[in-house]
């Protein structure tokens, strides 16, 4: 690189085509959202003469207020938060424990328990929902968030054991009889050296966790019954009329809908990119 | 350590989640209600006035009212009846997939004596009562009462008054002046109706078609399964190659193939289009939505008969504690202070007052709707008869309005659905 000209400095069209292609393709990811907020600040009078595209003369934010007061916003936000985070935080730690025992340990069998946790992750919802819903009102943990958390640990636990486990499997085994000579045993390897280590990956899997189990929707719809324990998306679903719909609070919703995940990464992006990063050098 | 921190960060999360929901818990002052109707719909207003009132003749009850999504309602109403949580009293929709299916698995209390009692069964007209009654298979029409409509509604036509008016044209009273009327609009470069193909619009202009050359039992054939159905009969032939020629003469545009049925009232709503054909549930809407012009309805030309129904239904679930309450409820929403209030708000009542709103286009809304009772001429959807019906009628007036069919093509891929039904359930 010494006598040659900086990459920066080049004039590569390539990379130019590339940087414009992702600039039109975020443009064009963007459009729904700015379509979204310019409605949910626009009047219904206005929506209903000039449509869903035109420019509101004036904001108006009587939408947002009416939703918020309709659904009694403030407790689907308390109920999400409380079953995203209790989520992502089980569904880390469940998976490091099996992850440990699967990439690390190398139990015997693990190919099948890894497919079997493949399995379990393919499946789709519409077929759980049937039987959680009995087992849940067996049990009496129907129309309870402890249920609804328990569902999401489990399936968010099953992702992660699958990545974590071949992303340990590759740990440097070195390190780890470096530990053993050292005299630490299997809790004091894990809680000292392999947590330590795989600390940005853990970042990135809470993160997506904490997202993915945000904006689920079907089960939540299914299994919390009550106003008073029903999630944010859940929320969104009650503007959705048999046979109407009202576009101005339906975007004054979808706008609080999307905030607090957007905030939320937005707080953790610098895991998410440390954790990205990480991955890649190794 | 490390196993007591991670019991404690268990067992705290824990009790966050686990803290509420204990809202099945009975209690005798109680009347849990839910429905899913908007704020500001007619029904919306009228059932918060029915819940005040309720309120000030049970003195110490208190409502709890949950505003439930229509979606989290049909996904869900058999799986939350059949547990603790149901609650006293609900909204939910009528036929037989959705309250006859209930009603069969003996989820829905019986209401026939009460309706007995109470004289609902002589307050609503005959017409209205089909929905509300299913029989041993969950078919409406006949048996137990399962539900109670308190509002109603229908198809008709809407009109622009100032496009009719500029071009001299008086509202039609027979199919023949209707076209008429269209092909003034068309020979102007004007389409004159506002379609939504890609939901519910476009199958009921073939059905409203149809049922120009249909009677009372030709549709308890098809609704009720009373006797056997010909989908080539003169009434189906008649709707299909109809709405085929109303295509090729412009009458609505190719784009409404695509159309939602939102953006056919938003296009109306916006002048676009001087003619919309749909049901009184936009009422409201248009009230509050059209500024720029004068607009009325009135009903389709030369119809005995049109596709309408009782609304959706109070039902009672079986494991309600509170039935005495409930009942209550369902009676006060029917009475005339209540009906009146619906009216008002731009809802179909079942019972007209006996003094007429002062908004003409109310009048004209509620007098064409008893004339039609009247005249026993609520034809139903055409969808209602077969589960899956209205992804099949949507496909097929679709295909009608790309041209990618012929009427005849149409109507068979209509009767093999309707004929598999027909042969499952034995009717």
């Amino acid at each position: 690189m010494t006598a040659t000209v900086h990459p920066r400095h080049r004039r590569d069209p390539a990379r130019h085509l590339v940087l414009w292609g992702l600039v039109v393709l975020a443009a064009v990811m963007l459009v729904p959202f700015a379509i979204i907020v310019l409605n949910a600040l626009k009047s219904p009078a206005e929506y209903a003469a000039s449509g869903p595209l035109s420019v509101p003369d004036e904001v108006y934010t009587q939408g947002i207020v009416d939703f918020w007061q309709r659904v009694d916003f403030g407790v689907k936000l308390l109920n999400s938060l409380v079953i995203s985070g209790s989520v992502a935080v089980l569904a880390v730690v469940v998976s490091v424990l099996n992850a440990y025992a699967l990439g690390i340990g190398r139990i015997r069998g693990r190919l099948w328990v890894l497919t079997l946790f493949l399995i379990a992750n393919t499946l789709p919802q519409e077929a759980l929902v049937y039987p959680l819903y009995h087992l849940f009102k067996q049990v009496g943990l129907y129309d309870t968030r402890l249920g609804v958390v328990i569902v999401f640990t489990i399936v968010q636990a099953a992702f992660g054991t699958y990545l974590l486990s071949s992303t340990l499997s590759g740990f440097p085994r070195e390190v780890l009889e470096a530990a053993r000579v050292d005299g630490a045993n299997r809790w004091q390897v894990l809680v000292r050296i392999v947590v330590p280590i795989s600390r940005p990956t853990l970042g990135v899997l809470l993160v997506f966790f904490f997202i993915w189990t945000w904006n689920e929707f079907l089960i939540p719809l299914v299994l919390l019954i009550s106003d008073e324990n029903q999630t944010v998306p859940v929320a969104l679903g009650v503007l959705q009329g048999q046979r109407s719909m009202d576009a101005t609070t339906t975007s004054a919703s979808a706008l609080l809908g999307v905030l607090p995940a957007v905030v939320f990464f937005l707080l953790f992006q610098r895991t998410l990119t440390r954790g990205m990063t990480v991955g890649a050098i190794r | 350590m490390v196993a007591r921190v991670l019991a404690a960060l268990l067992l705290s999360t824990t009790v966050l989640a686990g803290c509420g929901g204990s809202s099945g818990d009975s209690n005798p002052n109680t009347l849990r209600l839910w429905h899913y109707e908007g704020p500001e719909s007619a029904m919306g207003v009228a059932w918060t006035a029915a819940i005040a009132k309720f309120e000030a003749t049970h003195p110490g009850v208190r409502v709890e009212f949950e505003a439930k999504g229509f979606e989290q309602v049909q996904k869900t109403a058999a799986m939350v009846l059949n547990s603790n949580e149901a609650p006293d009293v609900l909204e939910y929709n009528k036929g037989n997939a959705t309250t006859g299916l209930l009603s069969r698995q003996g989820l829905l209390t019986d209401l026939s004596e009460q309706a007995a009692a109470r004289g609902w069964d002589k307050r609503l007209p005959a017409g209205l009562q089909t929905t509300a009654r299913y029989d041993d298979r969950g078919v409406l029409g006949s048996g137990k009462w399962y539900g109670v409509p308190n509002y109603a509604e229908y198809v008709t036509v809407y009109y622009n008054k100032d496009a009719f008016a500029e071009r001299g044209l008086a509202v039609p009273t027979t199919l023949a002046e209707f076209t008429a009327a269209m092909d003034v609009f068309v020979a102007a470069g004007v389409t004159p109706l506002a379609v939504g193909g890609a939901e519910y619009p476009a199958q009921q202009i073939l059905y409203q078609l149809a049922l120009g050359k249909a009677d009372r039992g030709w549709v308890d054939r098809y609704q009720r399964y009373t006797g056997d159905v010909d989908f080539h009969d003169a009434a189906w032939v008649h709707g299909a190659t109809t709405f085929a020629e109303w295509v090729a003469k412009r009458y609505l545009g190719p784009e409404s193939s695509g159309m939602k049925a939102e953006d056919m009232g938003l296009a109306f709503m916006q002048g676009k289009y001087p003619i919309m054909v749909s049901g009184s549930w936009w009422q409201g809407r248009l009230k509050s939505g059209i500024k720029g012009f004068g607009w009325g309805s009135f009903p389709w030309p030369g119809n005995r008969m049109s596709a309408g129904s009782s609304g959706n239904l109070w039902v009672v679930p079986a494991g309600s504690k509170n039935k005495e309450l409930a009942y209550d409820f369902i009676d006060i929403t029917l009475s005339q202070e209540i009906q009146d209030q619906l009216r008002d708000a731009g809802g179909v009542p079942v019972s007209p007052g006996a003094v007429e709103s002062t908004d003409p286009a109310v009048k004209a809304l509620i007098g064409d709707f008893d004339t039609l009772v009247r005249n026993d001429g609520l034809a139903y959807y055409p969808d209602w008869p077969a589960p899956g019906f209205y992804a099949v009628f949507v496909s097929a007036t679709q295909k009608l309005i790309t041209g990618a069919a012929t009427p005849h093509q149409v109507l068979d891929e209509v009767a093999k659905p309707y004929a598999e039904n027909r042969a499952t359930i034995g009717g």
